[in-house]
């Protein structure tokens, strides 16, 4: 396969080339070949990410690094397996690794309220909430809430489908889950989102 | 709820209630039955607000990944580079135990290391069995068994790690070479 089939109005277009396509070009050098991967995984990656680390900006920054190390990794991609797994897998490595970090270095802030009991305090900020960018604040903490009372299995398949936007197969692919176990996880997922979103359906 | 209607159930939740990606089949039985249609609708909303939920995407991304990129490749090249120098390190280990380097006592018995060597090489290149029947006498000569068998297997693995390097270097060059 060249470069010439996919030529468009004399220029080489690769928005309509396939991950793998695009894979193999940036293998031969072709630096475009590979932003247009970046370009087309950036929101779905940084969605994924965000929920996992509940801070969005955060969330960039760990798909920045994942775009990185997919580049620096590239001759050692299989291509058995589908890029968009292989990239979540990095990135959900790099959250992991994060959480764990976070979690050694974070110290809990406490206050003592009037009844003498102490009680954590909470720092909002919204402009790194992960669905901040929703017009609809009670929908968007509504969502929130809903999936943080996910089971964790259900919540990290939602994570995939709906914010990764990884089809079933490749979250199957992901999950080394059977298909059909994605698929009634998922539905059973949907029907307790469906529930506690019943006011906004 | 039948089983028919879990399945049915399961492919709505896939396609977020968009009955246009049921089998025909499937579509019949949603026409008879309204917890199926229920559910139907409900995915359809809900998959409305699912689809909002992607963060905008961040302009500056591809520039920063972009940069990155090029100091990855400039890295990756360095460390490509180090099993070259490795193995020239061993091919030279090898040379100086045939003596040839730096103290010349084996080499310089080759019409190369020689002060007329240029002249003589050009001579002798057509006669590789004069060249081979030196270098043997010499070695022979002037090593003992085991430290010329040594020599030798040092010089071979030195030589074919060049190789194996070379070829490796050759591999990944045409995607660390770019820009």
């Amino acid at each position: 396969m060249t470069h010439s089939t996919l030529y468009h109005d004399g220029a080489v277009s690769f928005e309509k080339a396939s991950d793998e396509q695009l894979v193999r070009f940036a293998l031969d050098g072709d630096e475009d070949a590979f932003t247009v991967l970046v370009r087309r995984y950036q929101r779905r990656l940084t969605a994924f990410l965000s929920q996992l680390v509940g801070d969005v900006e955060l969330a960039r920054e760990l798909s920045q690094e994942a775009f990185i190390r997919a580049w620096s990794a590239l001759d050692r991609f299989n291509p058995k397996y589908r890029f968009s797994t292989w990239l979540f897998r990095i990135g959900h490595n790099l959250g992991i690794d994060h959480l764990r970090r976070r979690r050694l270095k974070t110290v809990a802030l406490y206050r003592t309220d009037r009844d003498g009991d102490e009680v954590e305090l909470v720092v909002e900020d919204h402009t790194k909430d992960p669905l901040g960018h929703f017009e609809n604040t009670k929908l968007a903490s509504s969502l929130k809430e809903a999936i943080d009372e996910l089971r964790p299995e259900y919540r990290e398949l939602v994570m995939l489908r709906h914010f990764g936007c990884l089809s079933y197969q490749e979250i199957a692919e992901f999950k080394e889950m059977p298909l059909g176990t994605v698929k009634n996880k998922l539905f059973r997922a949907h029907t307790v989102l469906r529930k506690a979103l019943v006011t906004f359906l | 709820m039948t089983t028919s209607c879990e399945a049915i159930q399961e492919s709505l939740a896939e396609h977020l209630g968009e009955t246009g990606r049921l089998s025909e089949e499937e579509r019949r039985h949603l026409e008879l039955c309204p917890q199926c249609c229920e559910v139907a609708a409900g995915e359809n909303a809900l998959g409305l607000i699912l689809a909002r939920v992607l963060p905008p995407a961040d302009p500056t991304m591809e520039d920063k990944v972009r940069a990155a990129m090029h100091s990855a490749r400039r890295r990756r090249r360095v460390l490509a580079l180090l099993p070259v120098a490795a193995s020239l390190l061993v091919a030279l280990l090898g040379a100086v135990l045939l003596g040839g380097l730096p103290g010349g006592s084996l080499l310089a018995l080759l019409p190369v290391w020689s002060s007329q060597g240029w002249v003589s090489l050009a001579a002798s290149a057509g006669d590789w069995n004069t060249v081979l029947t030196t270098v043997a006498g010499a070695a022979t000569a002037l090593l003992s068994p085991g430290v010329l068998v040594t020599a030798i297997v040092v010089s071979l693995l030195g030589f074919g790690a060049v190789a194996f390097a070379a070829r490796r270097w050759r591999q990944v060059s045409p995607w660390h070479d770019i820009g």
